[in-house]
Parts: structure tokens; C-alpha cells; sequence
């Protein structure tokens, strides 16, 4: 049935983002809650389908609940491919998974006349959309070909096509007379990059759009002087948001958490996300994703003025109240109480697709910082007191520590005998002396080698290519390599 | 051509200008044979009091097939010629005919007392006349030395000449490779060492007109493996690392070795390898990146397990490079660096744990022999309790553990400021060089010119063009 239904809709399922590599299976208990309908309730449209297989593809115990409501949420769409994807995602799951899950048919059931009715609809509407096209491209209005393009764009997209959606966008790039156009091609082009997850092209279309609003501003600047500036400014807050989102979850996506920390703290008001919130994120996303790249790259006084004094920020932190109770803990030393929130609410950042494959990494660097700034003020601690902070065994803080001493983020050593963590205690008069000398001696050592050097061009005994030899191989010179190859047969060294 | 070549009579020789090496006059006189030449030679070389005339007239004196018979042959009645001669005063007569006797097939080989007594006490301002026939003699003791299985003999006779003969040892002469060829073949590696100390900042061509590249790349490659093979690991890498970085238009081969055995010398002497000098040819690190050496680095010295392997996949490579001493003594020195490593993370470890650290588990004698070892030679600063607690102390071995004294400040000092003084006798040289001067003035002329040029480059003011394709 699967094959009929491609057959029919003639598309090619673009995406296989279920075949990735197996992730590991996130938990849903009371030790990490996971509420899926008041999640999902934040997500509209296609984008909740593709969290929904996310979902049922790292957490199978809530995988059936989550089908369920997939299902519900595709009659909305017009994708019927979508079921493909969601079934796959399900079967991968069930066979993978240590739960014993309950086979798809029973969960739910396909709407087999709501598929075939949405098929014959898309390819009619293609149809049209098509013609329209045609026409408008033979009457050469440059207006109407671009909003044709457009609404083809628009029309692929929904129907899951990207790549051919893209095309049409990026091909009513030509057609567009004023600025206002590109931008809302761009951000069109956006949002599908971030859809696909595409995060390295992401910034390219970020500055297509910039250029586009600067062009307009200074455009609007030179026709009236007066009320033209504060439409034109207007205009820019409006997408400027929206651009910094992506550019953050750009950066995100690209493990550049220290720039995409910055990104998501400048955001304006979710209102001004406008009708990408529950699109695309929701602004307990954002909260989230900002809370975690500061937490794990920013300076404490930097998370102070950024995070817990950003007035704009608070607003996305309110919707999802524990981020400020992580960022607290932080703030006043609590690291146990950090880590067990970051524990806690895991599966919460691990089911969110753009943080998942991040959740790892972050909540290393996090708890690499908190051992750092927990260490600084001592000159030496004891590793059980360390253990009862950070509520891991003396074993685990030790390994913590050694791997942090070794990466070069501790200044210190460890007793493993008595399990005491030490600063290390430096001379620098010593050692200022030991460098001098030291950089001394090289710099001489490298004077004496340069000099010979110099010496060797001057005489012009410099390697050159034997003239008996042929140019086709002009790696090599053997001339004395040979003799040198037998003579180190003597030269065996050492035992 | 039975007829042996006239000879300039006596008188004319001695008269004779040492300017032009005009072809001998053609004479009357019918020649000599050789051995009366030979006798009348040596009457010249006794009776000159001129050597550069001297040494003109043994060069052009007959075409050079016939002049090395005649100076290899016997007096009449089979004495010696060279016993004739005095070693100090006739340096120039007896390197021509001892040089002769040791190349041409048919003569007979010079006593070796002799050579040895004319390598320690002859004129090397004579010498100087024909370093030709100095490099030819050093080739003809090799080859005597290899023929009697002497090797002390050549070593002694080539460190007596090569100590004599340059001005100074600072000085690259063609007899330094043939020295260090002799004593790395036969391991005298000892021998080596007071001429190895002496670093080679000269090269004067115009002393040595014989010298090649390839004299530079031998002596410091073989250099390289006497201070290998005397585990004087910091010499050996600067060795390597001159052959390395000697400048070529194309690698050769001994570079390549070079630069193999430089891998290896870094991973024992620091525990990891150093990036290659900036100047070294761009092709030759291709080709050694793609050597089985490359990948050692990787590992070492922590992956013990992966280094085995890697050892044993490439084992033929190495044994065929006759690079396998030195990889075992690289294997050796690995655990050493893992626990030099560790004393930057731990104050105390157990002897097990650090076994467990440096992958040798259960082997916990030997991992105590070789920190045992470690602490003598004072690569680590640590001591060992009875209960196999081992204490690092707390400022690491490379880091002086006290004070510098006065004295070794005030030598520190002296070093550099002997340094800076040799660099600005040489910036004035080359300052004064008529290559520099010549540029100089030619850049300048170019600047003058700049503003009346057509040249479009010239009009934004930036340096102007033509001057850099000149100077290339």
C-alpha cells in the first residue's frame, strides 16, 4: 500500500531523517517528566509532525501516544507522504526498542479516502499552479511570475517537496522588484532551511535579507527625511528577529555554542517571531537553547547581564519556569541542584530536534564550568567534598578532574592516595627564568642552522635535479640516496 | 700514443710564471721516461721554494693520464720516492705523489706508517694549494682502510688531515663525509664526536671548489646517526633537522631518510614529534607525511596498544629503512612519557594505577623499574614510598626546581650577546656585498623612476612592481 501511495502522489519522500544514526533511547518516568500534549500543544502544522517522529523515534515509550497524535496532526496537512514517514519511524522503533510496542494498526488507522482525496486535490491544484505559471511566464509579467513561483513554492513545500520548493523560491528571486520582496523570499528560503535543518546555508540567506532591509532603509532615508526613517527602522525590527533566530540556531546547529548564546539572548519579544512561533519554535525553545549555549560558554557576569537582567529574555524564560531555576542554581554555586535539573529535564531537551544531538555536548561543557568555577577559589580540596556538591562518587569526580587537568582547564594535580584535588603552586620567577633561558638557547640553536643555510645558498650547494635524470620524476633525487640506503646498513641502532 | 709527453725541461719550470696555465711548450728534447721524469720531479719538489709555482707546474707538467702513472711509480732500482721527501717541507710533492699511488691500479700502495705520520704532521697552508688532491687522498685512505679492514687506521688518518687541513672545523670540507661515512660504517661512533662538536657555520667555496651538496646532506645524516647511535638525542635532531631543512629545489633522498630518522629522534627525545622548520621543501613533507613514520606520532605516547600494532603492520617498512633499532627504543620510551605526563595531572599514584595508566597492567615491576630509572636519570622528580606509593613532586622536572645562580646568568648573557655580535658582523658583510649594493641601488633607481613610469600598477602608489621581477 505504502508503494501505491508514492506511486500516486508521484513524489519522492526527500527526506530520510529517520535513517540516521540510532540515538539513544531517552527515558520518559517520574524522575523526567514529559508532558507530550501540552508539549506538542505549542506546534502547529507540519513541523509538530516532524517533532512527533522525532519523538517516537528516541523515546518508544510514549512512541504510540505520539503516533496517535501524529496521525491526527497530518489530516490537517496535505501530505499524505507523511504517513510513510511516520510509519517507518514507528516500525524503526518498535524493532529497535527493548519496549514491547504495540503494533501501528492497532494504535491507529489510515484514512485511506483522505488520502487518496488529498492526492487528487494536490494534483489538481499542481496543475493549476502550473498553468498559471505558464501563462504568466508567456505574458512576461514580471509581478505575477514571481508570485507564481511563490505559490508554487508555497504548494511544494506543503506537500513536502523541498528541493523542488526551494527552486521555485530561489527562481522568484529574479522576478522581484522591490526589497520587500526579497525579504520575504528569504525569509521563505529560511524557513525551509530550517525545517530541513540545512543550518550551514542558513546564513547565507540571513545576510541576503540584511542587505535587502539596509537597501531599504537607506531607499526609504532618501525619499522623505522625516517619517520615512521610523517606518524603515520599524521594518527592520520587524524581520530582525527572525533573522537572529536563525542565525542562532544556525550557529547552534554548528556546535558554535558561544555565538549562538549571543544570538538568542539579543532576540526581541516573541510577538515579534509573528507567525513562526509554533511553526517553527516555540518561545520555551528559546528560552532553553539560549539558557544552555550561555550556560556552557558564557563568563558568569556575562550570564548575569545577559540572561537573569534581560528584560526581553525573561519574557521566553517564563515559559518554561525551571530555566530560570537552572540558571539560579548556577548563579549562587549550586551545582548539584544544576546538574539535577539538567538531568531531570534531559528527555525535555533531548525529544526537541534542534537540541538533541547537542544535549550531550552542552551539558558536558556545563558541568566542565561549573567544576572549574567550583574549583577556582580553593588551593586544595578534598575530592569526596567535591563528590557530596556535585553528587556524583569520589571515582567519577576524579575521572572529571583528571580529564579537565589534562585538557589544560584545571591549574592543579590530584592526590590519588589521600584523593585531594591541589592548585598548583607556581613560581613564575622560575619559570620566567627557565623561559628566558630556554628561548635563548632555541633561538641560537635556530641562528646556527639558518646561518648554515645562508652559507649552503650562497655556495649554491643546494639540491638540485640531476641533469642525466628525466624530468618525469622529479620527486626524487637518488643520486646519493642510494649509497645513503646501503651504507645505513651498517647503521642498525640502538639493542 | 707509446711516446710519453715532453716534459718542460727543469730550467723553464721553475722560471715559469704561475699566470697563465698555458699548454706546456712544445720541446725538442726527447722525452724522458717516467721514472726519469719521476726523479726529476722529485729534484723540483725538493729544490721549489715557490709552492704555488710548484703546484702549477704538478698540475700541468704532462696530460693527466700519463702524470698520474708517473707520479704513482717507483724510482728506478724500486725505492721509495717519498722517503726522499720531508713530510713538512714537501707537503705539496708527497700529497701529488701519495694521492697517485693511492688511486693508480698498478702502483704500490704507500707504507700506512707513512700516511699516518704525513696526515699528522704536513703544511696545511701547502695543502691548501690543491684541495683536489687532498679530497683524492682522503678518497684513497678510505679505500686502503676498506681493503686492510682497518677501519681505526682511516678514521685516525681522516681526523688527523681533517683537523689540519680547513682553517677550522667550522669550516665544510668534502673530507667530512668521507670521515663520518667511515666511522658510522664501522661504529666509531666515539671518534666521531670531537669533530662532530665543531658545528659547521663556514662553507667557502673558494677554498674547497670540490665541495657538493650532497658533502653537507652525508655529514650531518651521518652525523646524525653517530649522536643516535651515542643516545645524544638533542645533537641527533639538530642533525637530522640541518639535513631536513637544507635548502633543495627537489628532495633527495637522503633528506627523506633524514627526515624519517628525525621522526623517530623527536618522538624518543620529547615524547611527541616537533613540526618540520618553516624552509623546508614543500614536497619533501608531502612525501613524509605519507611515510608509515607519520602515523607513529598519533599515537604516541598514550596509545601504547595502536603504536604496537601500527609497529608491527609497517615492521618490513622499518626494517628495510633499518629504522628498527630506533622504533624499539621509541616503543621503550613510550611508557616513559605517558608517566611524564601523568605527573602534570597527579601528586601521588600507586605503582598498579600508573600501570593501569600507561597501559602496562600487571606488570607492575617493571613499571617500578622504569620510574626507578626515570627518577635517576631525572626525567621526573618523584620518590618511591615502600608501600609503592609513588610521590610526584610538585614542580615538574623541565622547570628549574631553585634558583639560577649569578654565574649562570651572567654566562646566559654572555651567550646571547656573543650571538647578536656574529649576527652584526654579518649584516655589515652583507651590507658591503656588491649583490646587496648592486639590488640596493637598483631599487632605488626603480623608485626614482616610479612617478614618470606609464606603468599602471605604479599609479596607486604601492611598491612598485618592476623592481620585485628584477630581483627574481
Amino acid at each position: 500500500m505504502d508503494v501505491e501511495m508514492a506511486d500516486a502522489t508521484e513524489q519522492i519522500v526527500a527526506q530520510s531523517r529517520i535513517s540516521k544514526a540510532p540515538t539513544p533511547t531517552v527515558v520518559v518516568d517520574e524522575n523526567h517528566p514529559f508532558e507530550l500534549e501540552t508539549y506538542m500543544s505549542s506546534y502547529t502544522g507540519r513541523v509538530a509532525v516532524d517533532r512527533l517522529v522525532h519523538i517516537i523515534s528516541l523515546a518508544p515509550s510514549i512512541a504510540p501516544q505520539a503516533l496517535q497524535l501524529a496521525l491526527r496532526h497530518i489530516q490537517s496537512l496535505r501530505d499524505p507522504a507523511l504517513y510513510q514517514v511516520v510509519l517507518a519511524a514507528y516500525e524503526q522503533a518498535a524493532s529497535h526498542g527493548s519496549v514491547q510496542l504495540p503494533a501501528a494498526d492497532d494504535v491507529a488507522t489510515i484514512n485511506q479516502r483522505w488520502v487518496d482525496e488529498t492526492n487528487t486535490k494536490n494534483q489538481s491544484e499542481r496543475m493549476k499552479l502550473e498553468v498559471e505559471l505558464k501563462t504568466y511566464t508567456n505574458n512576461m509579467i514580471k509581478e505575477s511570475i514571481r508570485m507564481a513561483h511563490r505559490d508554487l513554492g508555497e504548494f511544494y513545500r506543503s506537500v513536502g517537496d523541498y528541493s523542488t520548493s526551494l527552486k521555485h523560491f530561489t527562481k522568484s528571486r529574479e522576478f522581484c522588484t522591490t526589497n520587500q520582496h526579497i525579504i520575504e523570499m528569504c525569509l521563505s528560503v529560511l524557513e525551509i532551511l530550517i525545517e530541513q535543518r540545512n543550518y550551514s546555508h542558513i546564513p547565507t540567506y540571513i545576510f541576503k535579507a540584511d542587505a535587502a532591509l539596509d537597501q531599504s532603509t537607506s531607499a526609504s532615508d532618501s525619499k522623505a527625511v522625516g517619517g520615512g526613517k521610523g517606518k524603515a527602522s520599524a521594518e527592520r525590527e520587524r524581520y530582525q528577529t527572525k533573522l537572529d533566530f536563525a542565525m542562532g540556531l544556525s550557529q547552534l546547529g554548528q556546535g558554535q555554542y558561544d555565538k549562538a548564546a549571543y544570538s538568542f539572548l539579543k532576540l526581541g519579544a516573541p510577538a515579534k517571531l509573528d507567525d513562526w512561533v509554533g511553526k517553527l519554535v516555540a518561545p520555551g525553545d528559546v528560552a532553553i537553547f539560549g539558557t544552555l549555549c550561555a550556560l556552557a560558554s558564557m563568563s558568569r557576569s556575562a550570564i548575569k547581564s545577559n540572561v537573569l537582567e534581560n528584560e526581553t529574555f525573561g519574557i521566553y524564560i517564563e515559559h518554561e519556569p525551571y530555566v530560570r531555576d537552572i540558571v539560579e542554581a548556577y548563579m549562587s554555586n549550586k551545582f548539584k541542584v544544576v546538574l539535577e535539573l539538567l538531568e531531570k529535564f534531559s528527555t525535555r531537551h533531548y525529544l526537541d530536534i534542534y537540541l538533541s544531538s547537542h544535549v550531550h555536548d552542552l551539558v558536558n561543557l556545563i558541568r566542565n564550568r561549573s567544576i572549574v568555577l567550583y574549583f577556582q577559589p580553593f588551593s586544595s580540596i578534598k575530592l569526596d567534598r567535591m563528590s557530596t556538591v556535585f553528587g556524583w562518587s569520589v571515582e567519577e569526580v576524579e575521572r572529571q578532574v583528571v580529564a579537565l587537568i589534562q585538557s589544560g582547564e584545571i591549574q592543579g594535580r590530584v592526590d590519588s592516595q589521600n584523593k585531594i584535588l591541589k592548585a598548583r603552586q607556581e613560581d613564575p620567577r622560575a619559570q620566567l627564568f627557565a623561559k628566558a633561558l630556554k628561548a635563548g638557547s632555541e633561538m641560537q640553536s635556530a641562528n646556527r642552522k639558518l646561518l648554515l643555510r645562508m652559507r649552503l645558498q650562497q655556495a649554491d650547494l643546494v639540491v638540485k635535479m640531476p641533469k642525466n635524470q628525466k624530468p618525469e620524476q622529479p620527486e626524487f633525487v637518488m643520486g646519493a640516496g642510494s649509497q645513503m640506503l646501503q651504507m645505513s646498513e651498517f647503521v642498525q641502532l640502538g639493542p | 700514443m707509446n711516446d710519453p709527453l715532453p716534459t718542460p725541461p727543469l730550467q723553464t719550470a721553475t722560471e715559469l710564471e704561475p699566470l697563465p696555465p698555458a699548454p706546456a711548450p712544445p720541446e725538442e728534447t726527447p722525452a724522458p721516461d717516467a721514472s726519469n721524469s719521476l726523479e726529476a720531479l722529485i729534484a723540483q719538489i725538493t729544490s721549489h721554494n715557490d709552492p704555488q709555482a710548484l703546484n702549477h707546474m704538478l698540475r700541468t707538467f704532462a696530460p693527466k693520464e700519463v702524470k698520474e702513472t708517473i707520479l704513482g711509480s717507483l724510482l728506478p732500482g724500486g725505492a721509495d720516492p717519498l722517503q726522499a721527501l720531508d713530510v713538512e717541507v714537501n707537503t705539496l710533492g708527497i700529497l701529488y705523489l701519495l694521492s697517485a699511488r693511492l688511486h693508480v691500479a698498478a702502483a704500490a700502495a704507500p707504507p700506512p706508517e707513512f700516511i699516518e705520520a704525513f696526515c699528522q704532521g704536513f703544511d696545511p697552508e701547502q695543502a691548501r694549494l690543491a684541495p683536489e688532491r687532498v679530497t683524492l687522498l682522503a678518497k684513497g685512505i678510505v679505500q686502503l682502510g676498506q681493503e686492510a679492514n682497518q677501519p681505526t687506521f682511516t678514521a685516525k688518518a681522516l681526523a688527523d688531515l681533517l683537523v689540519r687541513f680547513p682553517p677550522s672545523l667550522h669550516y665544510l670540507t668534502p673530507l667530512h663525509p668521507l670521515f663520518m661515512t667511515t666511522c658510522v660504517a664501522n661504529r666509531l661512533f666515539a671518534a666521531a664526536t670531537p669533530i662532530l662538536s665543531e658545528a659547521i657555520t663556514e662553507i667557502d667555496t673558494t677554498l674547497f671548489p670540490d665541495l657538493h651538496y650532497t658533502d653537507n646532506l652525508v655529514y650531518h645524516y651521518t652525523g646524525g646517526i653517530a649522536y643516535a647511535a651515542l643516545q645524544q638525542w638533542e645533537q641527533a635532531e639538530e642533525f637530522f633537522e640541518i639535513v631536513v631543512g637544507a635548502p633543495a629545489q627537489v628532495p633527495s633522498a637522503v633528506q627523506l631518510e633524514a627526515g624519517k630518522k628525525l621522526i623517530l629522534v623527536q618522538l624518543i627525545k620529547d615524547g611527541k614529534a616537533a613540526p618540520l622548520p618553516r624552509y623546508t621543501n614543500a614536497a619533501l613533507q608531502r612525501l613524509l607525511k605519507g611515510t608509515p613514520y607519520y602515523s607513529l606520532i598519533r599515537f604516541y605516547p598514550l596509545q601504547q596498544a595502536q603504536l604496537q600494532v601500527a609497529v608491527e603492520k609497517e615492521k618490513e617498512t622499518f626494517e628495510k629503512d633499518q629504522n628498527m633499532g630506533l622504533v624499539k627504543l621509541m616503543l621503550e620510551h613510550a611508557p616513559r612519557w605517558a608517566i611524564n605526563k601523568l605527573t602534570r595531572t597527579y601528586l601521588t599514584l600507586s605503582i598498579p594505577e600508573i600501570g593501569k595508566a600507561v597501559s602496562m597492567e600487571g606488570q607492575d615491576e617493571a613499571v617500578q623499574r622504569i620510574i626507578l630509572s626515570m627518577i635517576e636519570k631525572g626525567e621526573i622528580d618523584a620518590s618511591l614510598s615502600m608501600d609503592g606509593i609513588v610521590t610526584f613532586n610538585d614542580t615538574p622536572s623541565s622547570a628549574p626546581t631553585r634558583m639560577l645562580t649569578r654565574t649562570e646568568v651572567d654566562s646566559a648573557l654572555k651567550e646571547a650577546q656573543h650571538q647578536a655580535s656574529i649576527l652584526r658582523a654579518l649584516e655589515r658583510e652583507i651590507g658591503k656585498s656588491r649583490e646587496f649594493l648592486v639590488k640596493a641601488v637598483r631599487v632605488k633607481d626603480n623608485d626614482w623612476a616610479a612617478p614618470g613610469a606609464p606603468d599602471e600598477d605604479l599609479m596607486f602608489g604601492v611598491t612598485p612592481t618592476g623592481t620585485w621581477a628584477d630581483d627574481a
